[in-house]
C-alpha cells in the first residue's frame, strides 16, 4: 500500500518523486537516498517532484527543507515540484516553510528551468576555461 | 449494517502515525469534507499523532463522527501518559518545542481545526481534542 520513494536520473538533474503519503521512516530516506545518489551521478542538482503529495506535515517540509541545503552544500541546486493547492494552503496555516527552496508549478515547468541552469552553468564553466 | 461511528487508532510505533493519518482521511472522506478541508484534518492528525509518539512514547488517537445541530462534524482525541506539558501558554506559541522539532504541533493543529481543548498535567498525561465542522 504504502509506496517508496522513486530516483531518476534525467539528463544533468535528479528526478526525485514522493509517494502520496509517505511514512516517517519514508520521509526519513528522502535525505539518504537524495544525497547517495547526487554523489553516484554527475548531476547539476534536484528535481523534488511533490504532485503526488497528499500531505505535508512538519516533519516532511523540514526534511524537505534540510535536504534542499545539503544538496546546495554539495553543490547542486534543488527545484521543488507540483505541489497541489491544498498542501499549499495546509502548510502556510501550519506555518511551516521550505526554507529559500525554488518552487514551481509543474514538473514540465522543472524541467524546462533545469535545462536552463544546466546550459547556463556550461556557459559559465567555458567562459572561465578561456 | 451501518459504519462505525467511531474507533481506537493505537500509536505505539513512528509508523502508526501514518496508520492514524489514513484512518482520519476515511472518515473525512465519509462525512464529506472537500479536498482543502481533508488535508487540514489530516495534517493536524498528523502532528498531533507525531507529539504522542515523540512526547510519551506510545498512546492512542481515538476519532468520532460528531453531529450538532444540522451540522456533522469529525472530533479526534490525542491520549497519552506521558510527562504531561509544563507550560501549556509557551507551547501554544509557535516554534517552541522542548523535543527539538520545528514546535508547530500544536499551535498549527489549532489553527487547521475549528476547535481545540487540551488536558495535561505534569506527570500524568495530555489528552488533546479537536474538532472540524463541515460547513455546508
Amino acid at each position: 500500500m504504502n509506496e517508496g520513494i522513486t530516483v531518476l536520473k534525467v539528463r544533468d538533474v535528479l528526478l526525485v518523486t514522493m509517494p502520496a503519503d509517505p511514512d516517517d521512516a519514508t520521509v526519513s530516506a528522502l535525505q539518504s537516498r537524495t544525497l547517495d545518489a547526487m554523489e553516484q551521478h554527475d548531476v547539476k542538482g534536484l528535481i523534488l517532484d511533490l504532485s503526488k503529495v497528499e500531505i505535508l506535515d512538519s516533519y516532511f517540509a523540514r526534511t524537505v527543507a534540510e535536504t534542499a541545503q545539503m544538496v546546495t552544500l554539495m553543490g547542486g541546486e534543488t527545484l521543488i515540484a507540483g505541489m497541489r493547492p491544498s498542501v499549499a494552503i495546509t502548510a502556510t496555516e501550519l506555518n511551516v516553510t521550505l526554507g529559500a527552496t525554488r518552487t514551481v508549478l509543474t514538473l514540465d515547468r522543472a524541467l524546462d528551468l533545469a535545462g536552463d541552469i544546466t546550459k547556463r552553468k556550461s556557459v559559465q564553466t567555458k567562459r572561465l576555461a578561456r | 449494517m451501518s459504519e462505525p461511528e467511531q474507533g481506537t487508532v493505537p500509536i505505539l510505533f513512528e509508523a502508526d502515525i501514518a496508520v492514524a493519518r489514513r484512518v482520519v482521511r476515511e472518515v473525512a472522506g465519509r462525512i464529506g469534507f472537500g479536498v482543502t478541508e481533508t488535508t487540514r484534518i489530516i495534517t493536524a492528525a498528523s502532528e498531533l499523532g507525531r507529539n504522542v509518539f515523540k512526547y510519551a512514547g506510545q498512546g492512542l488517537m481515538q476519532w468520532r463522527i460528531v453531529q450538532k445541530g444540522s451540522a456533522r462534524g469529525v472530533e479526534l482525541s490525542f491520549e497519552d501518559h506521558g510527562p504531561g506539558i509544563a507550560d501549556l501558554d509557551a507551547a501554544m506559541v509557535d516554534g517552541f518545542s522542548t523535543g527539538g522539532s520545528l514546535g508547530m504541533g500544536l499551535p498549527g493543529a489549532k489553527r487547521l481545526m475549528d476547535e481545540m481543548d487540551i488536558r495535561t498535567a505534569p506527570g500524568e498525561g495530555t489528552t488533546v481534542v479537536v474538532r472540524k465542522w463541515r460547513r455546508n
